[in-house]
């Protein structure tokens, strides 16, 4: 089966390149979606942009680092509150928001000014903190502000602060994953070994591509504790900016999130040589299997069968109680791209679940190489997807559930099709084993949850009889 | 079991769980494909597989958990001698090579950015 235009795009036929129902015997050397394009003029699709990609996925983790953001108060707004990523040191990241508020006279006049008042401003303010990152954005990008002439002075003003700049207006790129690529490139340019970290143990990696969402590192971060393996950087859940100086001390670096960090860890192989491992940190087997390679590389395989004999015992039979329940249940994923390809088949296996339909908002070519590769036959693969196809798709496909954000899930609700949040989940963490569970319980309460099937009642009409539930709760 | 459906099983493990054959590069791709067959067949040959570098210890750890996998997958790679094992990994290294890098469409394999 070939591309697919879908009935709502007939107007825009250029879209048919983008969407691919997966048949028997094909395979990526034949169909595959065209991926990370200029979105087509005429769909409204659900990308952010590329200035977002830098500061709400990577940058503004940081739990030690005021992201000061060089435009108006939207940007800073709306990329603030809207990801989960708790830190240990009391969600600094979370509680506060920096912007310098550009108004008409700083876009005619220039901002640079107004940047330096509010760098001195906001660590004046917040004297404990002596880290920033300085973010450009569309119209401070089109006036040409020289945001890194600016971070050099108030370096050379306090010699106590170090100042990270990026680059990456809003219009840099088709999506939120220029943001990320900008910024990866940046940090090995400019901060990658300008500080050495202290080195105990034996073992050290960093650990590239996992953001804690809902305390996704820190859940982790427990098995690494328990294998002796010293994790020199995070990029960047729960992370430090200095300890994102000292990267090139690794012996590996194990990447989760392909997408949005896989650039750096290339960078940190080229110039360091340091390897890197990619493994999926969602579902059981997937991440057993990260365990035993990475206890493989260091040679403490008895260690990670341990710990993950452990965790089995532990969590194997929660999750066994809800792939009884949840078998056969139709998935449809609707994120930014990776957690396509990390859940198509670790749900399959782990949860019974069949995944029907995925679409990513700033996937690569190279996420859709993976994910037709992992996916069922008989699934839709779209690419930069819009509102309209989303309906037409759950025509087509029937989910009991859909894994999405925010925005579409409150669509989606009012099919009375329940969604869980897909970006920041609905209660994480969800990685490691007992993520897994946490995500399995998740979706039960979701495909269980009787009042979707209620708010669909209409008591004025009373040819309507009480909608019958399908499945009852165990 | 004929030769084709062998090479085709491997092939389709390695599809379904192997991240390593899509790397960002032509030439990670290659440098995977090629570093962890190598290391498979060491094992397959019972062989001790060579580690003395960063990149021989990263392949080892990726051919270690496939070669487990796939005995357990499929109980015909258990008894099979050196030759053959060549031969099938042959065949998977092509498949694998032509799949991930001679015919894929992927735009960005040989960007300048990458």
């Amino acid at each position: 089966m070939p591309m697919v235009l879908l009935t709502c795009d007939k107007d825009i036929p250029e879209r048919q390149k983008h969407i691919y129902l997966k048949a028997p015997n094909e395979d990526t050397r034949e169909y595959l979606p065209v991926a990370n394009a200029a979105t087509i003029p005429g769909t409204l699709s659900e990308r952010g942009c590329a200035f977002c990609g830098a500061k709400l996925v990577i940058g503004g983790v940081l739990k030690d680092t005021i992201q000061m953001i060089h435009g108006p108060l939207g940007c800073a707004y709306d990329t603030w509150h809207t990801k989960r990523y708790p830190t240990d040191n009391g969600h600094f990241n979370m509680k506060y928001v920096w912007s310098t508020d550009m108004k008409e006279s700083h876009v005619v006049f220039g901002g640079e000014k107004r940047l330096e008042q509010s760098m001195n401003e906001a660590f004046d303010e917040m004297p404990d903190i002596k880290r920033m990152i300085v973010y450009t954005t569309c119209p401070t990008a089109l006036i040409g502000d020289d945001i890194k002439a600016v971070a050099k002075k108030v370096m050379k003003d306090r010699p106590d602060v170090d100042v990270f700049t990026v680059e990456c207006p809003g219009f840099s790129g088709v999506s939120q994953s220029k943001g990320h690529h900008v910024l990866n490139i940046g940090w090995i340019n400019e901060k990658v070994a300008t500080l050495e970290p202290e080195i105990t143990s034996d073992y050290t990696m960093n650990f590239i591509g996992d953001f804690n969402i809902q305390g996704d590192t820190q859940l982790l971060q427990t098995y690494w504790d328990r294998l002796g393996i010293q994790v020199i950087a995070h990029f960047t859940g729960n992370g430090t900016y200095d300890a994102l100086r000292g990267m090139h001390r690794a012996q590996l670096n194990v990447v989760n999130c392909a997408r949005s960090s896989g650039y750096i860890a290339n960078e940190l192989k080229k110039r360091y040589g340091i390897p890197r491992l990619d493994i999926d940190s969602w579902g059981f087997s997937y991440m057993a299997e990260g365990i035993r390679k990475i206890c493989a590389f260091f040679g403490i395989e008895e260690k990670g069968e341990e710990l993950i004999a452990e965790e089995y015992a532990k969590w194997k039979s929660k999750l066994d109680w809800y792939k009884e329940r949840l078998s056969g249940t139709r998935m449809a994923i609707w994120t930014g791209g990776p957690r396509l390809w990390h859940w198509t088949k670790s749900v399959e296996d782990d949860l019974g679940i069949q995944v029907v339909a995925m679409s990513s908002k700033f996937g690569h070519e190279e996420d859709f190489e993976k994910v037709i590769a992992r996916g069922r036959e008989g699934t839709y693969y779209i690419d930069d997807g819009n509102e309209l196809e989303f309906f037409e798709i759950i025509e087509l496909v029937k989910p009991d559930v859909i894994f999405t954000g925010p925005r579409v899930g409150e669509l989606v609700k009012k099919l009375h099709i329940p969604y869980v949040n897909g970006h920041g989940y609905h209660n994480g963490p969800y990685m490691g084993f007992e993520g897994f569970v946490n995500l399995a319980r998740d979706t039960y309460n979701a495909v269980y949850n009787p009042l979707r099937h209620l708010a669909g009642v209409d008591i004025r009409n009373k040819s309507l009889e009480t909608p019958t539930i399908r499945r009852e709760a165990a | 079991m004929i030769l084709e459906d062998k090479i085709e099983d491997l092939f389709g493990y390695v599809q379904e769980r192997c991240l390593w054959q899509f790397f960002s590069r032509t030439w990670d791709r290659q440098e995977n494909i090629d570093g962890v067959l190598n290391q498979v067949a060491a094992l397959l040959a019972d062989n001790e597989p060579e580690r003395d570098t960063p990149m021989k210890k990263l392949h080892y750890a990726d051919a270690k958990i496939m070669v487990s996998d796939l005995k357990e997958r499929y109980p015909w790679l258990r008894g099979i001698d050196e030759i053959e094992s060549r031969v099938l990994l042959d065949g998977l290294k092509a498949r694998l090579i032509d799949t991930a890098i001679t015919r894929s469409t992927n735009r960005e394999l040989s960007h300048h950015l990458y």
